[in-house]
């Protein structure tokens, strides 16, 4: 268990799926294909891969938190 | 606002399958005056960042009709006044769509995926050499797909690929033909979904009957229909010009393409970078109206309230984002491109495609290690007037 913290808003997703195929130990789908955080805390060494998951999702749907996130890009932020 | 004298736009292609340089000088202006194919103005935004933060924004309407400028002027395919396309009405419709296009329901469709372009290849290889790829391969390959998902009889692929065509006209047919086509297509859904209806299958087109049916609130008939007619659409041709357009482009640079038969390990970032790099389509089909001043990154440009605006796929060619981005590179990764868009409206499809892309990739090049263009690069023709810019014959050998 790592000391970072992912957490994702099923409000703005659309399905897009790319954090499904990029880390699928980390995010799932539910059936109406809804992103589901499977592990909330996922180990420190997956950070850089959680950081392109976040930067990749079309609706700036994940959230991270912990030591060593780099802030989201300003000024991409969905309202 | 700061914007140049109009252009065209489209711009013009290169004759081979190559990236004119106009696609890169227009990132020097973050706003860029153009006049549509109808005629009619518009704005296009250029910069990558603008790009991607815009097509987040809810000050531009998705609802064109009857107020922004028109891409076509004897299609209206691209605006229809019976469909809301902003949240939150859009939401609650796509939602339930989108439960077709999880990752786990697409890579379920993989091993079907896998078997029809076997078949394909198949035949492929017992016909003659030089083959057309585009009608061997390119478009029989998602048109299986998408009727296999949506539960198309087979015996009806021909007759809803003669309508799409003229459907999806910008210019290439007169008016009247078009409006036929258009009817003729609406009438050839509505008799589907009432097939369908009356017996129900193992598919897409069934799910959503059964949720209309229950909810209608959720789906209304009309926006069934609306849905089928989209999804056949985009799920058929923009994946064939992609497909066809990616491997011109490719083999028009045969060491890359050998990197790529080298190594199929490649095939996904390279999937990626043929999506980034070859524009098989425009923008054309994503007009959006400023219901609100909106100023730009560079705090001095302004969107005025009131302008029809186009995101640009050229952004897939900023500098600032992308290294070296008239290079096709296949080993790029964190290929962040704008080809299905961003934002709430983020192509439904995209999985979908993306699969299909890297098994055609794939299937293909492994099939044919010698797999190359039949003709010069240069000599390949684009179709006229079409919404989509991809090739009309890509003859290969192998
Ligand atoms: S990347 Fe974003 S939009 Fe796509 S499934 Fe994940 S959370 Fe949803």
């Amino acid at each position: 268990m790592g000391s970072l913290r992912v957490s994702a808003d099923r409000e703005s997703c659309v399905t897009s799926s790319l954090c499904v195929y990029r880390l699928p130990q980390v995010f799932d789908q539910d059936a109406e294909g809804r992103v589901l955080v499977v592990d909330e805390q996922p180990p420190d060494g997956l950070l850089r891969e959680l950081q392109r998951a976040r930067r990749g999702c079309p609706t700036r749907s994940i959230r991270l938190e912990g030591p060593g996130v780099e802030p989201d890009e300003a000024g991409e932020a969905t309202p | 606002m700061s914007a140049s004298s109009p252009i065209g736009y489209p711009l013009p292609w290169a004759p081979a399958p190559d990236i004119p340089e106009s696609w890169a000088a227009l990132g020097e202006r973050p706003l860029q005056e153009i006049t549509l194919p109808s005629g009619d103005p518009a704005l296009l935004v250029t910069r990558y960042k603008d790009v991607r933060r815009l097509f987040a924004d809810e000050r531009l309407s998705r609802n064109t009709f009857g107020r922004a400028s028109r891409v076509s002027a004897s299609n209206d395919l691209f605006g229809d006044p019976n469909i809301d396309n902003d949240p939150p009405r859009y939401l609650t419709e796509r939602s339930v769509v989108m439960r077709a296009f999880s990752a786990r329901r697409i890579e379920a469709l993989r091993e079907v995926v896998k078997v029809i372009v076997e078949e394909l290849l198949d035949a492929m290889e017992a016909g003659p050499q030089p083959a057309e790829l585009m009608e061997a391969f390119a478009y029989p390959l998602p048109i299986l797909v998408i009727c296999h998902m949506l539960g198309v009889p087979p015996q009806d692929r021909p007759k809803f690929r003669r309508l799409i065509d003229g459907f999806l006209s910008v210019s290439a047919l007169p008016e009247d033909e078009v409006e036929e086509c258009r009817k003729q297509y609406w009438e050839y859904l509505a008799e589907l979904i009432d097939a369908k209806r009356a017996e129900p299958g193992d598919d897409l087109i069934s799910d959503l009957i059964e949720i209309s049916r229950e909810d209608p609130s959720k789906l209304t008939a009309y926006q069934l229909q609306h849905w089928v007619k989209t999804l056949l659409i985009a799920g058929y041709v923009t994946t064939a010009s992609q497909l066809g357009t990616g491997m011109a482009v490719l083999l028009h640079r045969p060491e890359v393409a050998a990197e790529l038969k080298a190594d199929l390990s490649l095939v996904p970032s390279a999937v990626e970078e043929l999506l980034r790099y070859q524009m098989m389509g425009t923008s054309l089909g994503t007009l959006r109206y400023a219901v609100e001043d909106i100023e730009l990154l560079d705090g001095s440009t302004v969107i005025p309230k009131g302008s029809t605006v186009l995101l640009s796929q050229e952004s897939n060619m900023d500098p600032a984002e992308f290294d070296d981005p008239l290079k096709l590179d296949i080993h790029r990764t964190d290929n962040h491109h704008l080809t299905f868009g961003a934002g709430i409206h983020f192509c439904a499809g995209a999985a979908l495609a993306r699969m299909e892309l890297q098994e055609a990739t794939e299937g293909l090049l492994r099939r044919f290690p010698g797999l190359r263009l039949a003709v010069p690069g240069e000599e390949l023709k684009r179709p006229v007037g079409g919404f989509l810019a991809g090739y009309t014959e890509i003859p290969v050998s192998w």
